[in-house]
């Protein structure tokens, strides 16, 4: 019992357990995971504190590992919130398919932890493993198309994060 | 409300201040490495190592290994061809440097002989060389390098070697450090990064890193650009007089363009190289000598400012203007070694300074920092109930 104790692979991290069950990286094998790994960089967030602006040119996706973020949009008086973003979900993944400028401004609203993944370096990563680049360059695709089609159907832009 | 205009990455390299930087940061880091160059030359070969390796270790991964299981395969084959080497290429590169010795004291004379020759009959040509007395002060000079008061730069040339043995050997040390752990340091030094800067930091240690790989890629192609010039020039040059086969003058051009990545000492070296093999070759042949020493004088010509800019220059994305004023400023702060590190240093600092001014010149990035320290002072006050 021991020796096949042994020769089982010891437990996933649980931050990649949270990374495999966004929707970008729904599709990544437990090998997949281990590789992006490499890539993510933690981040930690004080409650108020920005993580980026609207405007800004994006360079990454954020995936929440905990707390919670609020995504807001300059409206014609005030800012208007957009949606509320919490553990196991991502944010700003428009920018792992080119350098535009991010379409909201998050911000934490209590204190938080996030991994990030940099355009430059998915890049990379997808040169050297052109399958696990294709898997997550469809499942942007894949969640940028559902976000879109809900906009087209005026479920709402306070829905479209969600 | 109006969106603001943001700073571009051109617009960050327009400000003097940052241009002044770059050049005044480039020509420091070449006095600084001049001055630690016993330590500064391993990193420098180890870095270079790094980017003509790590390519290899990306296929492996391409072909489904692991990065540390591609690394070990690396370091297997490199163990395999190390010691293939030594059994069988060094053995006769042995046998051929104590050839090369034994027929050298032969080789000086007959190459002594040529030379007075031929600065005999330019002086019987020139007067103005006969009354220099060319021809008889290169003698004195051969003289004395082959009657055994050059031994001494054959001491010097060991003292040399001994010196820089252990420097050298400090090279796949480094190097493997630097492929096995090189995702790892950016990391750690990524934390140490405030999160307002985050994505502009990652930012630039990708445009390095590419600026790096860049210049590799430069040089390779300058030196294959040499390689051809100086290798059809060499087998037209002696095609008359059948000196050199198509591929030994393509291996000579490939030599001396070797020599090229020093600049201009490397093509001199080269070119006195070539001059010699054709002395030797055609004694008789004056007009080949010379074609030879006008052949690397014109190639010398087109790198500086032909092939060098469209190749590296090119690469590091730098007016060839700029290219050629830092080889000439790097050449005179630090030598040989200034010479060598001036285009990698600039292409460098040019990134450095494009970041350091879409960070610097970028109010709100600098306005979301100072919040960060507001949020938490706020929040050290709370615990301490101030």
């Amino acid at each position: 019992m021991k020796l096949w104790n042994f020769l089982r692979p010891p437990p996933l991290d649980p931050k990649l357990k949270v990374v495999g069950a966004t929707a970008i990286f729904r599709d990544c094998s437990r090998q997949e995971l281990e590789i992006l790994k490499l890539y993510l960089h933690e981040r930690h967030y004080l409650a108020g504190e920005i993580v980026f602006d609207e405007g800004e040119e994006g360079e990454g996706v954020y995936i929440v590992l905990s707390g919670k973020f609020v995504a807001t949009r300059k409206g014609m008086l005030k800012r208007k919130k957009i949606g509320e973003i919490l553990p196991g979900e991502c944010f700003g993944e428009i920018a792992l398919l080119e350098a535009t400028p991010r379409l909201a401004t998050v911000v934490a609203e209590e204190s938080s932890v996030v991994l990030a993944m940099f355009r430059p370096e998915l890049e990379r990563l997808a040169e050297a493993r052109p399958r696990l680049g294709f898997k997550l360059a469809m499942q942007v695709a894949r969640l940028i198309a559902v976000r879109l089609r809900r906009m087209v159907e005026g479920t709402g832009e306070s829905q479209v994060l969600s | 409300m109006s969106e603001e205009p943001r700073l571009s990455h051109e617009r960050s390299l327009e400000h003097p201040i940052i241009w002044v930087g770059v050049i005044g940061a480039t020509l420091g880091s070449i006095v600084l490495l001049d001055r630690v160059a016993w330590l500064a030359l391993p990193l420098i070969l180890a870095v270079v190592l790094y980017y003509l390796v790590q390519p290899f270790l990306v296929r492996l991964q391409h072909a489904g290994v692991l990065p540390n299981q591609a690394l070990m395969i690396f370091l297997v084959l490199a163990s395999f061809v190390c010691v293939v080497a030594s059994l069988t290429v060094l053995p006769a590169m042995f046998n051929s440097l104590a050839r090369f010795q034994s027929e050298l004291p032969d080789t000086m004379q007959r190459l002594t002989k040529i030379a007075s020759e031929f600065l005999q009959s330019v002086e019987n040509r020139l007067p103005l060389a006969k009354r220099a007395g060319l021809a008889s002060g290169m003698e004195a000079r051969l003289d004395f390098f082959a009657q055994g008061k050059g031994t001494q730069f054959a001491g010097d040339a060991a003292l040399f070697a001994f010196k820089w043995l252990p420097s050298l050997l400090l090279v796949p040390f480094l190097t493997f450090f630097f492929l096995r752990d090189a995702a790892a340091f950016h990391r750690l030094v990524m934390r140490a990064v405030p999160n307002a800067f985050f994505e502009k930091t990652l930012l630039l240690f990708d445009r390095m890193d590419r600026q790096m790989r860049a210049y590799f890629r430069g040089m390779f192609w300058l030196t294959m650009l040499d390689t051809v010039t100086l290798g059809l020039g060499l087998w037209l040059l002696g095609l008359g007089q059948n000196i050199f086969s198509f591929q030994h003058a393509m291996l000579l051009g490939l030599i001396c363009a070797v020599f090229a990545w020093v600049p201009y000492v490397g093509t001199a070296v080269g070119g006195v190289i070539a001059v010699c093999v054709c002395a030797l070759q055609a004694p008789h042949s004056p007009q080949l000598i010379m074609g030879v020493v006008f052949l690397f004088l014109g190639v010398r010509l087109l790198d500086e400012f032909l092939y060098t800019p469209m190749t590296v220059g090119r690469a590091l994305h730098m007016h060839p203007l700029v290219t050629v004023m830092m080889i000439f400023a790097g050449g005179m702060l630090g030598g040989v070694y200034g010479l060598l590190l001036a285009m990698p240093l600039l292409g460098i600092f040019t990134v450095l300074g494009q970041m350091f001014g879409e960070i610097w010149f970028d109010p709100r990035l600098r306005a979301r920092h100072s919040a960060r320290n507001l949020l938490e002072k706020r929040l050290a006050s709370n615990d301490l109930e101030i």
